[in-house]
């Protein structure tokens, strides 16, 4: 079921049960992978090169040994739940009812669709009673003043570094690969307690220009027009007067003129094989 | 050149379309001319190497005969780097993370290209007294 929107989101599902989730919104379960460093790149492109259609590319996965296959389960039913709670979050326009697609990453037995809306609605209700609720596509932060008076957890440290005022907490969860619900949640926590504060309009858009006027199509030289230029046809050229002309004219002034002896001129058609 | 129209049309799409990091608008001969980027993009450096992926892909859409180019996209495993032309004299980049919603982006650059276009080429207005010497002509 494809769900129209801003971010929007894609749900698989089978059997009744939403096997994975992808969304614009929130790192899937292959960038949670590849970004966190729990799978290296080789890796993953080694097992996306073994797959075949026989064994599924998570259970090349599992067995190469890259990651159990308890881990990797886990870790797809926390991308299924949060790809749902940041398509519920944004704009949702429409939804339409796609033929199946493949997906690389599922969860094995799926989420029952009763159980994701339950856990989505807690997550927006306890989003929206925070003290410092805010939209994780939305609010725009900067590191504030309490920023390095206090000692950080290393998930806050990161967050505060990439806290550029340009980035929402959708796009920090997306740099730092973890799940856009808990990114949103702290740094909400954080708002409050003044280590970041919501970034000024120009901090967000800032942009620079270098100042040209309005563009226009390069015009086309009338050659035409031009009483100087001759139209009619191009000189006859004599390859034996005009090689030796040519020689002399590029040469430059401090290079001695080649002797005769190398003047190839009239051995051309006998080495046209070569 | 109306620079605040065309902060306007970028700021727009960045909000509207999940994933937008940088946006970059050039000439279609590398220089840049208005950017809303990041400190780690180099406007410049950008706009170069939209200007030869724009160049070769422009080439490549008339050569293969599959009509006119919509957009062309590097992807990579960290994000993708979208560039779009913006009538014959500009070009647009746009820099997203993994999660650009890439459909989203070409849905809704088309309308922005077409506004930004006529703000590039749109020809400064006449100075108080260049417009009496024309209405004292006409």
């Amino acid at each position: 079921m494809r769900v129209v929107g801003n971010p929007g989101g894609l749900f698989h599902l089978r059997e009744g049960a939403v096997i994975a989730v992808e969304s614009p919104g929130s790192p899937g379960a292959e960038a949670l992978l590849l970004r966190s460093g729990r799978v290296s790149e080789q890796d993953w492109t080694a097992a996306l090169s073994e797959g075949t259609g026989r064994r599924s590319h998570q259970a090349t996965l599992i067995a190469r040994g890259t990651i159990g296959a308890r881990e990797l389960q886990a870790l797809i039913t926390v991308a299924v739940h949060d790809g749902a709670f940041a398509t519920a979050a944004g704009e949702v326009e429409d939804h339409i009812v796609d033929s199946p697609l493949d997906v690389l990453l599922s969860a094995a037995d799926g989420v029952a669709p009763d159980l994701l809306v339950l856990e989505t609605t807690r997550r927006l209700d306890a989003l929206a009673a925070m003290p410092f609720p805010l939209s994780p596509f939305r609010e725009r932060v900067v590191p504030g003043s309490e920023a390095l008076a206090r000692a950080l957890t290393d998930q806050r440290r990161r967050i505060l570094d990439n806290a550029t005022g340009r980035r929402t907490a959708r796009d920090i969860a997306f740099v730092i690969s973890r799940g856009v619900y808990p990114i949103t949640v702290e740094i909400s926590r954080m708002l409050t307690e003044g280590l970041l504060e919501i970034a000024s309009d120009e901090a967000s858009f800032g942009s620079v220009n270098w100042g040209h006027t309005s563009l226009r199509p390069r015009a086309r030289p009338e050659r035409a027009a031009s009483p100087d230029i001759d139209q009619g046809p191009l000189p006859a050229r004599h390859r034996e007067r005009e090689g030796a002309d040519s020689r002399k004219r590029t040469r430059p002034s401090r290079w001695p003129a080649p002797p005769e002896v190398l003047d190839l001129s009239g051995t051309e058609g006998k080495n046209s094989g070569l | 050149m109306d620079y605040e129209a065309l902060a306007a049309e970028l700021r727009s799409l960045r909000e509207t379309v999940a994933g937008v990091t940088d946006i970059v608008l050039a000439g279609v001969d590398g220089i840049p001319i208005f950017a809303d980027a990041g400190a780690g993009v180099d406007p410049a450096n950008v706009s170069a190497l939209a200007a030869a992926d724009l160049g070769v892909a422009r080439q490549a859409v008339e050569v293969i005969g599959h009509g006119a180019l919509s957009q062309t996209v590097v992807f990579s495993s960290g994000g993708y780097m979208a560039v779009y032309a913006v009538g014959r004299t500009a070009l647009m980049v746009v820099l997203g993370d993994k999660g650009l919603n890439l459909g989203r982006l070409l849905h809704e650059a088309q309308p922005v290209i077409a506004r930004i276009s006529s703000v590039l080429t749109a020809q400064p207005s006449p100075t108080p007294k260049a417009r009496r010497r024309t209405q004292t002509t006409s």
